[in-house]
């Protein structure tokens, strides 16, 4: 049996109540950061983030097949570098059979671009929401197709793949009898009204993290029942017994996509020398203390006495994550590489008096104003010849008001 | 120390010199300042130079000035110091001579900003001057680096977009009679504030063109100017002033400390005051950065810019004209080349013979502020009428 501690969801605020569309600074390692996070704040136990020895991310959408994403993902959840993570590609079932396979103090973290974005995160502890594994059934459907470089393959006949795959794999595991799922991930709301018992949760996404978003409604609802999740004909099930979760979600109102534009252009250059350098302050934003004034450098930096000694003990230690703007700016020029208009803002963070620049988000361009409260959030902030480059960026806190 | 003077002075015209590459510019703009030395140069008597050169066209800045000019015999030093380069180039060739070292130097200052395809300059230009791994991706061109300063500018002080439309149209004004412009059309405040948006708070007509062109300058030691003119333009004071690189690590950005501290230099060395200067050439690559360099340049109080602006008073004929070459603005900016321009214009205006010519102009001053917004060059000279009566 797996004990659910804490459950955290994200959803990003562009899209529509229909289904959530990622911004162009996020993919599925800060969708599954955020979701993380919200996990680790709803445990809130005192060092949450120090229970955690394990991740597990489960997407279709990894950013990198080679290359790596563990290192951001630790990063970007304030998680030490030496701790498991297992990247497995999958749908809803794989993330529900991550869950049930999970030890203790196992984050399992699931997160979907495409269609819609979407990410939930469930914090595996030695106590909380009670999940036992009830179904399994592994079977080909294969209706849509992507190969290794990405190119996809759509055979069209949804009503195939309603008959043959999910209701086919769910009538073999005796799912359609009396004991019906409370909930049904991976699918659309319609096809789970048709199979569930009641009404079932709508979920955000149709993807892996649609399990743990299920999971979440589950235990916000003090439902005990079946809850299965199916990709193609791929189907998992489980049962979500007594026990509480704390659930922290992370989904402000859907808003539409600003309109922005894309000049193509040569590719950003990096330094990957420098990116090594910079890496664990920028992803992790963390400022160097100085060892002998206490003085905070962002970025971390050696310095020079005025005896013209090198001081080069700092150690690293975490930056608020809120501030307020002092100053921004917005391009409206097109800018080979980047999406325009972007906006860009230097925000003073809360009490240190340490300063940082930072993209905005969250936000359409051009309404982040001098004095705007926000929260500074983990984004791909570019993509540099082939290399996710990522940053914080300023998410305001009340991104309607400034719009209007 | 030994005091330094400009003898002759030339430039190109700043344009898109598509069809003239920095080798066409270069001895274009030395024959001019050859050509304008009162009682003739002969090129053996240069001793060293200095070459302001932003970027590295068609190769390595020195040997092409060498090359080019005919000046295989001497040393040439590059300096580079962002879009101070000009007048750090200046204030370099100023100790060659005022340490006794030599009598005579050239300095000259080239850029050929059309020289990459307008869209590919935004990153080539941000590699210059940006940390690779910190600001670089983040997209802040350089429109958004001065942006960020006159945004919290605006905030603060009393002036408004309009106060920097005045600017523009000022500026673009004065550069209608100079031939060397490169945009020579007045302008009107409701077409800037009505322009395309290129970074809030700038629209077009706040920003610098994108330019090329070559500037020179011929120094000597006042001591044996009277060889090459009986009108030298005296370098009084040379200033250089650095500050943080990356802006989030500037307290205030209602100023430039880089200006405060190469200004206090300058007039120091020079043993005047703001209120000593007649004409500026002041660095208005953005129409807000010319506000906020008259108060760091003590031309007025902090924040009251806008007051110096509504009331004409850095037109020409106003009390303390400012840009009457049309600054970067509308005169043009290829980076290297500007600093030294500015010196041309200056020492035209001293002798009496510019193109906007200020009535009666004995000091003037020149400025440059880059990097973005970490380095500054002041230089402050004086005009061949005034200078029986001048301090020492």
């Amino acid at each position: 049996m797996t004990h659910v501690a804490a459950i955290g969801t994200y959803l990003p605020c562009w899209g529509s109540p229909r289904g959530r569309v990622a911004g162009g600074d996020e993919d599925a390692v800060t969708l599954a950061v955020e979701a993380g996070r919200a996990a680790i704040d709803a445990a809130d136990g005192g060092d949450p983030a120090g229970g955690v020895q394990r991740v597990v991310l489960v997407s279709r959408e990894l950013p990198l097949l080679e290359g790596g994403n563990a290192a951001v993902l630790l990063a970007g959840l304030g998680l030490d570098p030496e701790i498991e993570v297992s990247e497995r590609l999958g749908g809803a079932p794989a993330a529900l059979d991550a869950l049930t396979s999970a030890r203790p103090w196992t984050m399992v973290i699931a997160a979907d671009v495409q269609p819609f974005a979407g990410a939930a995160a469930a914090l595996v502890a030695g106590s909380g929401l009670h999940v036992v594994p009830a179904a399994r059934l592994a079977r080909s459907l294969p209706v849509r197709t992507r190969s290794a470089t990405g190119e996809v393959h759509d055979y069209g006949d949804p009503r195939l793949l309603r008959e043959r795959g999910v209701l086919a794999s769910l009538a073999s595991l005796g799912a359609g009898g009396a004991d019906k799922p409370l909930a049904l991930a991976g699918v659309d709301a319609k096809q789970a009204a048709a199979v569930c018992a009641g009404r079932p949760p709508a979920l955000p996404t149709t993807g892996a993290s649609s399990a743990l978003f299920a999971l979440a409604a589950l235990a916000e609802s003090r439902w005990s029942g079946p809850l299965f999740a199916a990709e193609q004909a791929t189907v998992s099930g489980v049962r979500v017994g007594e026990g509480v979760a704390a659930v922290l979600r992370g989904e402000p109102s859907p808003r539409p996509v600003p309109a922005s534009t894309f000049t193509p252009g040569k590719e950003i250059p990096v330094s990957l020398a420098a990116y090594d350098r910079a890496f664990s302050a920028k992803v992790r934003f963390e400022a160097g203390r100085q060892a002998e004034t206490g003085e905070l450098d962002f970025p971390p930096r050696y310095r020079v006495g005025q005896d013209g000694a090198l001081h080069t003990d700092y150690t690293l230690v975490p930056l608020p994550r809120t501030g307020t703007v002092y100053t921004g700016v917005t391009v409206r020029i097109p800018v080979p590489g980047l999406p325009t208009p972007y906006s860009l803002v230097i925000v003073e963070l809360d009490e240190v008096g340490v300063r940082v620049l930072a993209p905005v988000t969250g936000a359409s361009p051009g309404t982040a104003q001098i004095g705007d409260r926000g929260r500074m959030v983990l984004r791909r902030v570019a993509v540099r010849s082939g290399v996710p480059d990522y940053g914080y960026a300023f998410c305001p806190d009340k991104p309607e008001e400034a719009a209007a | 120390m030994r005091e330094v003077a400009i003898v002759g002075a030339g430039m190109t015209p700043f344009a898109e010199h598509f069809s003239l590459g920095i080798k066409d510019l270069l001895p274009m703009a030395f024959a001019e300042c050859a050509a304008s030395v009162d009682k003739g140069l002969d090129v053996a008597d240069i001793q060293a130079a200095w070459f302001g050169e932003l970027s590295t066209t068609d190769g390595f800045p020195s040997g092409i000035l060498a090359d080019t000019c005919g000046l295989l015999d001497v040393p040439v030093t590059h300096v580079e110091n962002a879009c101070a380069t000009g007048n750090d180039a200046v204030r370099n060739a100023v100790m060659g001579i005022a340490s006794g070292f030599y009598d005579v130097v050239l300095v000259m200052g080239a850029d050929k900003v059309r020289e990459s395809a307008s869209k590919d300059t935004f990153w080539e230009w941000a590699g210059m001057t940006r940390d690779m791994a910190w600001d670089y991706p983040l997209g802040l061109v350089a429109p958004a680096n001065f942006a960020l300063h006159v945004a919290r500018y605006l905030h603060e002080s009393p002036a408004t977009r309009e106060h920097m439309a005045m600017v523009a149209v000022k500026n673009h004004h004065h550069a209608v009679s100079n031939p060397k412009a490169q945009l020579r059309f007045d302008i009107t405040v409701e077409q800037v504030l009505n322009a395309p948006m290129v970074v809030e708070p700038f629209g077009l007509y706040d920003c610098t063109p994108q330019s090329d062109g070559a500037a020179a300058l011929l120094l000597a030691a006042a001591d044996v100017a009277d060889r090459y003119t009986n009108r030298p333009v005296r370098i009084r004071g040379v200033g250089l002033g650095l500050d943080r690189v990356m802006h989030q690590h500037k307290r205030d950005m209602t100023t430039f400390p880089a200006t405060v501290r190469a200004a206090k230099a300058a007039f120091a060395m020079a043993g005047l005051t703001p209120a000593d200067v007649d004409v500026a050439e002041v660095h208005d690559c953005f129409t807000g950065v010319e506000l906020i360099s008259y108060e760091d340049l003590g031309f007025c109080p902090r924040f009251e810019a806008y007051k110096l602006v509504e009331a004409g008073a850095t037109s020409v004929g106003g009390s303390i004209p400012v840009n009457p070459s049309g600054g970067l603005k509308a005169k043009g900016h290829p980076p290297g080349a500007t600093g030294v321009a500015q010196c041309v214009e200056l020492f035209e205006q001293l002798r009496g013979s510019a193109s906007n010519q200020v009535d009666g102009a004995r000091i003037g001053l020149a400025h440059n502020v880059g990097g973005p917004t970490a380095v500054s060059a002041v230089t402050l000279l004086e005009g061949p009428a005034a200078a029986g009566r001048a301090r020492t």
